[in-house]
């Protein structure tokens, strides 16, 4: 590895900075760790020492939020967390031992302190490229007692942006879904780990299919208070609720992404088609024409293409369209039955499930122009609903496989399975969205 | 075939005890009209004067009427008609298979399917209205094709 040297004009540069800056990102440093690490590939392997604090109170924060900082990475599934070395210091409180860390495969150490400062929590991170010893961040964070969590995972953000060079969107991201714990199916939402969840609905009906706007301020979901299947959409901020109201049904919201509109199915026209809807409940325009089923729309990150479910050559089959104009292209071809279309954020992929012969439901990702088609879960009873985390890292799916209807989470690739969270009754139909 | 499923009546009627504003009989046993207020439970009894509207069942990923559901729906029609003033609702449903959202466009497909045999039968539309339940509201909660079978199907509901 390759380990550039510091001017002495630069390095006093970084002094002068890391006194009057809380925040020290070191940019070059950082770009060359990522140039670096794209040749390996594989997860990050980091070393997330123990937060030291001195007073029992400082202590006990310190514990929580390497607890919030601990989950928050390994939930992104690119970090590798590697237990920390017993020679690390050879003193405590001496000064990092980079041999110690690089002789149990790390390459990334962090590291910090918790203080107490007028009624204030203050988080000092700092993070080292464990090869070359240098300094690639080094930043205080700090919040009321009651916003540990939140410290945390704002070192979380930086952390995956300083080493991926990518925005990290996860960190801020909520899912909201459905779930019969209350004895109805009402609409719910939670953190992008399963943490904070808050019941959205009290229909005492039937809610179903929840879809939060692009921008975090609207959310459209379909319940049957009115007696038969109609749309909802509320602003999250003042509650505002407007409607549909038209007859027949309004069912499977899903946001134009580039615009203030959903799409969703309505069939009061006979059909059951899908039209852009504004979010007063009024009809923008209609977008399918095709005798037969059409629903679950999903679109292209630009919104100018639609991914939907038809029923146009029989069996359901997911068919692309240009929003501007132009025949719909069908995009599957193996599998008589694959609905549930979701248009990653990256555009490339699309991601859907298919009921298998065996009777099987599962998850499969295709690129979007209908090559590459690979299968995510298999062998685990019924896979449905795939929404993609905001940045295209992860899907969230819902799984019976342990027998009730759960939310379950995976990375992109398929691996790493795993269920969101623990709660009572079924759980069903996540959407992962970025929330104001 | 008749769809005379003897267990489903007294289900039917376990429902139905829980369900005030609307009276409703599963089944198209129509030798034995009137047999769903008979085995009814006692909380439900007296609502259920034995108006019997059998239900009608479909093929998986199908909304096409067959042959049997004509000769029920003519059944239905026949009561209809002679009960002129009463508007019935058609609710649709579907088996836990395929996806929950498919499924709601696809029960609309078959309570409107039901509802415009009827129509042809001389049913006056404005007294028949419809409303899918998708995969919601399954008669038979079991997870096999003898389950499947029974909750492919189109409900009528007397108001």
């Amino acid at each position: 590895m390759k380990i550039s040297k510091n001017s002495l004009a630069g390095f006093s540069l970084a002094l002068i900075c890391m006194l009057f800056l809380p925040f020290l990102l070191r940019a070059e440093e950082a770009r060359e760790y990522i140039a670096i690490r794209k040749q390996g590939a594989g997860r990050i392997a980091v070393v997330l020492d123990r937060t030291a604090a001195k007073s029992g109170k400082e202590s006990e924060w310190a514990r929580s939020i390497d607890g919030t900082i601990r989950s928050g990475l390994d939930f992104t599934g690119i970090f590798n967390l590697l237990p920390a070395p017993m020679n690390m210091r050879s003193m405590p409180g001496g000064p990092l031992n980079f041999g110690a860390l690089n002789s149990v495969g790390a390459e990334i150490y962090t590291g910090g302190t918790m203080t107490k400062q007028s009624g204030q929590v203050n988080l000092n991170m700092e993070v080292y490229d464990a090869l070359s010893g240098k300094q690639l961040m080094k930043k205080q964070y700090s919040g009321a007692e009651t916003q540990l969590r939140s410290m945390g995972l704002r070192f979380c953000v930086d952390l995956v942006e300083l080493l991926t060079g990518n925005k990290c969107l996860l960190f801020g991201s909520k899912i909201s879904f459905v779930s019969t714990k209350s004895g109805f199916k009402e609409i719910y939402m939670c953190d992008f780990d399963g943490q904070n969840v808050v019941q959205l609905t009290n229909t005492r009906s039937i809610s179903l299919t929840p879809a939060v706007s692009p921008d975090g301020n609207y959310i459209a979901w379909t319940d049957y208070t009115s007696g038969r299947p109609d749309l909802y959409i509320r602003n999250l901020a003042t509650k505002a609720t407007a409607s549909v109201g038209k007859p027949g049904v309004s069912i499977d919201p899903s946001w134009r992404n580039g615009s203030n509109e959903l799409a969703t199915t309505l069939s009061f026209e006979g059909d059951q088609e899908i039209y852009l809807v504004r979010p007063n409940g009024t009809i923008s325009r209609r977008l399918t024409f095709s005798r037969g089923i059409d629903v679950s729309p999903s679109f292209s990150p630009d919104g100018s293409k639609m991914a939907f479910v038809s029923q146009r050559s029989g069996m359901p089959q997911i068919f692309v369209q240009d929003l501007q104009g132009g025949a719909a292209r069908r995009l599957t071809f193996s599998g008589n039955y694959n609905t549930q279309p979701s248009w990653s954020p990256g555009g490339d992929k699309i991601v859907y499930s298919s009921l298998q012969k065996n009777g099987e439901i599962n998850i499969f990702i295709v690129n979007a122009d209908g090559s590459g088609l690979l299968q995510l879960t298999r062998g685990a009873r019924d896979n449905e609903s795939p929404s993609w985390s905001p940045d295209g890292r992860m899907i969230a799916f819902m799984s019976n496989r342990q027998g009730r209807k759960k939310l379950f989470v995976m990375n992109a690739d398929g691996s790493n399975q795993r269920a969101l969270f623990q709660m009572d009754g079924d759980q069903q139909q996540p959407s992962w969205s970025i929330v104001r | 075939m008749k769809h005379t499923l003897p267990g489903i009546v007294g289900a039917a009627m376990i429902v139905l005890a829980g369900c005030s504003s609307k009276s409703a009989v599963s089944t198209a046993d129509q030798t034995g009209a009137g047999t769903g207020s008979d085995t009814g439970s006692g909380a439900n009894a007296g609502t259920v004067a034995g108006p019997v509207l059998g239900d009608i069942f479909y093929g998986f990923d199908s909304s096409a009427v067959s042959t049997e559901s004509q000769e029920q729906l003519k059944q239905n029609a026949a009561w209809m008609q002679s009960h002129a003033a009463q508007a019935v609702t058609i609710e649709g449903h579907c088996d836990e298979r395929g996806t929950d959202e498919y499924n709601i466009a696809l029960g609309e497909r078959r309570a409107n399917s039901a509802k415009e045999y009827l129509v042809t039968l001389g049913i006056s539309s404005t007294k028949l209205s419809t409303v899918s339940y998708g995969e919601e509201r399954p008669f038979d909660p079991g997870h096999n094709e003898e389950a499947w079978a029974k909750n492919r199907r189109a409900h009528f509901l007397t108001k």
